[in-house]
């Protein structure tokens, strides 16, 4: 009773405002923008040698603008968001009308969250376990060794770092595809054809989230158990004669395992929102580019679309992030 | 050592299993043309139905699938109209009400059905009664339209109209006809995907990247039976690829890989491009590389509702502050013809019709700088002052005492830099320098120009407008540039003082190779400038006068086929454009394109000009020159 009152409901209130303020602020945040869609659509039709007479232009943007569903005031506008929310109906595409929100994005979000999720699991385990066997062996060559290459690549800007891989691995050696998601002629279908070149024009991408992922995970825990090698329990245990590979696994670890774990389900929320320069260098058709080009083509209802999953997403993560925690560190049982 | 050399020989050995290779099994790549999408991703990938708004013209469907009753000749040196499905040209009754097509026989669709006039009535009256389709506002103007025999096509109009036709000539965008037998079928025409489209093109559709990156294309077994079979000739590759691989680096490792046979992009990728490649080139072997025949220009436009750019002298100033040279020099090392009127094309017809008739009215034309003292702005030198300091940097391949050769590669001339005679049209009008060298409003206030563009550094607009703005600094202006992603929405309201998209809105593009400028004086009509705050109907830049809106009218009552007198109403626009600077044009758009020559030869070349570089990108005149490529046999 003592948990639902002082920890579940109030946890839940929370969620539901950050939640219910987050799609409001993504229904407002749009409109501000100084881009209109009617004018990018006329800007397109004119830039790709349609000849609007002037004369027909204002038709033209009234016909749009009742097509788009941009007619009515504001306060209609946003009882409709809701409605449509609620369904799980974000309208049309107005850059890429009549074509559905909702087929836009489940056609481009599994791309993301194969590629994202997969990077950020591997680059988490391996940066995590690595920097905290490092960080307890902080003073051997290996570790010199890991930390100097850790050092030397994480600075390197990411559109750089991406880049030199690119150029070695298609260029120089010409191992992997250029970019894209799937090789041309190949329709993406649950069979071994299609497996194979998804994850050939996948592992140049990932690599390079990996690899990034991997320093960042690994100088944080490295940082976090050089500093809980040296309290009171590590001391203990080891005048106790515990083995080091215990001490190790299942006390230092262990311990700074609890602010990663945090940091690895607050990564996973926002991977929703893709990652655009990884899309942009490799081709590669997830959500980012998507909700980039929306962005610049004011197009509302798909940046509604994008950002309202990105949102739930995210309050959802942290809301199981606190409601796993308990289960995870007894302090916070205790408390 | 050797454990290293034994890996690097394994991944060898896997790279060579082709894991990296682009096209499918089944398209050798000797016999596919790699051209570069320049805009891309499609918009809609996999809706090919273009009637329904912009869809994805570029990766295909405007080259090859589609055809218009009349095209611009590729050939820009032959110039003119070309009948395509239209069997001639369009003919009129007496008071411009009532238009007449005659259709070419023997052209089919793709599927075997064979094209009549039943097609083009269909396309005009859906697209009549379709509010949301593209060119349904041109089409309000038909009264009735009806197929005489299966060839002949009758259009009757509620007003008269001499340039209705212009609504089916292929420029880059037009009212194609739609297949009947498909589009007759369908519900609702603007939801309807098209999907795979029907040809009336050379190629078929193939396969095409549902994340818009690429789209196959694959010639027709009965190419015979299509406009380009019965004009040009059998197109030389099986298969045309359309491809993006996103960012310059890829594609300059795609091209020097033989992945890419023609790219289109910035000039830093071209010069990597033609210093790495050994089998590659541009239009020209040598400086300056580009071809200059785009149809649009770059430059500074004013608000014309804005303090004080309502004034000509201050126009002419920020001009005449301008040393153009210096400019082409800082934005594209030169490569680039110098324009100095809204539109001036570089290509030998319009030249023929305009410059020529025009420059003896440029060496004339004089700035009245008061005490009856006149200034000659004309500089017919500056393309030869261009080409003397190549001369001194690069290896150049054109002979300066060919006048032709130099004009129409770096443009027929521009304004003199006269520093000293943009002071005075400034001081007599109030304005002052301080004490720092800076100039000062009449008010006393310091002059600061606030210059929007584009946020995309490689824009050509937005590098215009960096030397533009050096420039402009050099004579003692501030200017504060304004990258905004949200320009063409500002401008579009009319929120902003200087642009650097001054020949948006169709003003400053014109057919090209016909010389009427109706298309490029259109938008300049007084009653549709909109004050500031409100989006305009015209051109953004809103500047207007009577004697423009007496043209414009003139040439609506002039017939298109009488050169004679179209070509004296352009020539008065431009001169009234010129005299009132209403903006400052300083170069041609540059195609800056590298052809790759490894698997197919022949491109264009100033030698061997058969079209314009960029039709082998994003033009739909493709399809008309595919015939002049040759294999290499590799």
């Amino acid at each position: 009773m003592t948990f639902l009152k002082r920890y579940l409901i109030p946890r839940l209130i929370q969620y539901l405002l950050v939640t219910f303020l987050g799609l409001t602020a993504v229904f407002i945040l749009p409109r501000l923008l100084p881009i209109d869609p009617i004018q990018q659509r006329i800007a397109q039709y004119q830039t790709f040698g349609m000849i609007i007479p002037p004369d027909q232009l204002e038709y033209m943007i009234s016909t749009l603008r009742s097509l788009f569903g941009l007619e009515g005031t504001l306060w209609q506008q946003y009882v409709m968001f809701w409605q449509r929310l609620l369904t799980w109906d974000f309208g049309p595409s107005l850059a890429r009308f009549p074509t559905p929100v909702s087929t836009l994005i489940a056609w481009h979000l599994p791309w993301t969250l194969a590629l994202l999720i997969s990077s950020l699991v591997i680059g988490w385990v391996v940066g995590t376990l690595v920097g905290g066997v490092a960080g307890y062996y902080h003073r051997s060559k290996a570790t010199r060794l890991l930390d100097g290459a850790a050092m030397v690549v994480r600075p390197i800007p990411y559109y750089i770092l991406a880049l030199l891989l690119l150029i070695l691995f298609t260029h120089v050696l010409p191992l992997l595809p250029r970019g894209g998601g799937i090789g041309i002629g190949v329709t993406p279908e649950f069979n071994l054809a299609a497996i194979w070149s998804i994850l050939l024009h996948a592992t140049l991408p990932a690599l390079t989230l990996i690899i990034g992922g991997i320093t960042e995970h690994f100088q944080a825990m490295k940082l976090i158990v050089q500093t809980s090698r040296s309290e009171d329990h590590v001391w203990y245990a080891r005048s106790a004669g515990v083995k080091d590979s215990t001490i190790v696994f299942h006390y230092v670890i262990r311990n700074a395992m609890l602010p990663r774990i945090t940091h690895l389900g607050l990564s996973l929320g926002f991977v929703f929102s893709g990652a655009l320069i990884t899309e942009i260098v490799f081709r590669y058709p997830g959500v980012g580019l998507l909700l980039f080009n929306a962005i610049m083509h004011g197009d509302y209802n798909l940046i509604m679309g994008i950002s309202a999953i990105s949102i739930m997403v995210i309050t959802t993560s942290i809301l199981l992030l606190d409601l796993l925690l308990p289960l995870v560190d007894p302090r916070v049982r205790h408390q | 050592m050797r454990k290293l050399l034994m890996a690097l020989s394994v991944l060898f050995v896997i790279g060579s299993l082709g894991l990296g290779q682009v096209l499918p099994p089944g398209v050798p790549r000797a016999e596919t043309l790699i051209v570069h999408s320049l805009f891309a991703p499609a918009p809609m990938p996999g809706n090919w139905n273009l009637w329904a708004g912009w869809r994805q013209n570029n990766n295909g469907l405007h080259q090859f699938a589609t055809e218009a009753l009349w095209t611009l000749n590729p050939n820009v040196v032959e110039g003119g109209i070309i009948n395509a499905l239209a069997a001639e040209p369009p003919s009129y009754n007496e008071d411009f009400t009532q238009l007449t097509i005659k259709l070419r026989e023997g052209v089919y669709w793709s599927d075997g059905v064979p094209f009549t006039a039943h097609d083009v009535v269909f396309t005009v009256l859906a697209t009549r009664e379709t509010p949301a389709l593209s060119f349904h506002a041109q089409m309000l103007e038909v009264k009735e339209a009806y197929a005489a025999d299966d060839h002949t096509v009758v259009i009757t109009l509620t007003r008269p109209n001499t340039r209705f036709h212009t609504a089916f000539l292929e420029r880059w965008g037009t009212l194609r006809p739609m297949p009947k037998h498909i589009f007759s079928q369908v519900e609702d025409i603007m939801a309807f995907d098209f999907h795979p489209p029907l040809s009336l093109g050379p190629y078929v559709y193939v396969n095409h990247d549902p994340a818009g990156n690429w789209a196959l294309w694959r010639k027709r077994d009965d190419w015979q039976r299509t406009v380009t079979g019965m004009l040009f000739g059998e197109p030389a590759p099986q298969y045309v690829l359309f491809m993006n691989y996103g960012p310059p680096e890829s594609h300059i490792m795609a091209m020097l890989g033989h992945e890419l046979d023609v790219f289109q992009g910035p000039t830093e990728a071209m010069l990597v491009l033609l210093e790495q490649g050994d089998t590659t080139r541009s239009f020209r072997e040598a400086w300056p590389f580009i071809d200059p025949r785009d149809l649009s220009t770059r430059g500074p436009g004013f608000n014309h509702l804005r303090e004080p750019f309502n004034n000509r002298d201050v126009r002419w100033a920020l001009a005449l502050a301008i040393d153009a040279v210096e400019v082409a020099i800082m934005a594209y090392d030169g490569m680039v013809a110098l324009t100095p009127g809204l539109p001036l094309m570089v290509l030998p017809e319009f030249k023929e019709w305009y410059f020529e008739r025009l420059e003896p009215w440029l060496e004339e034309f004089t700035l009245d700088l008061g005490d009856g003292r006149v200034f000659h702005p004309w500089d017919g030198e500056a393309p030869w002052r261009l080409l003397e300091w190549a001369q001194q940097h690069h290896q150049v391949d054109l002979d300066p005492t060919d006048t032709d050769a130099v004009r129409l590669t770096l443009g027929y001339g521009w304004w003199r830099h006269a520093p000293d005679v943009a002071e005075e049209l400034l001081t007599r009008h109030g304005f002052s320098r301080g004490a720092d060298g800076r100039w000062r409003l009449p008010n006393g206030e310091l002059w600061r120009i606030q210059y929007l563009s584009g946020t995309d550094p490689t824009d050509m607009a937005y590098i215009v407008a960096l030397a533009v703005m050096e420039q402009w600094r050099a004579f003692g202006i501030t200017v504060d540039h304004v990258p905004s992603a949200a320009a063409g929405h500002l401008t579009w309201h009319g929120e902003f003082e200087v642009s650097a998209a001054s020949h948006g809105g169709w003003v400053g593009e014109v057919w090209g190779v016909h010389p009427d400028l109706h298309i490029g004086f259109l938008s300049l009509r007084s009653d549709l400038v909109r004050p500031i705050g409100e989006p305009t109907l015209g051109w953004a830049q809103r500047w207007s006068d009577p004697r423009m809106d007496e043209l414009v009218r003139e040439l609506e009552l002039t017939p298109w086929d009488d050169l004679e007198r179209i070509i004296e109403l352009g020539l008065e626009g431009m001169k009234l454009q010129i005299e009132e600077m209403i903006a400052i044009p300083i170069i041609n758009c540059p195609i800056v394109i590298v052809f790759d020559e490894s698997y197919w030869t022949n491109f264009p070349s100033p030698a061997n000009d058969y079209a314009r570089s960029d039709n082998f990108t994003t033009w739909p005149q493709l399809k008309y020159i595919l015939h002049h490529l040759e294999p290499t046999g590799r």
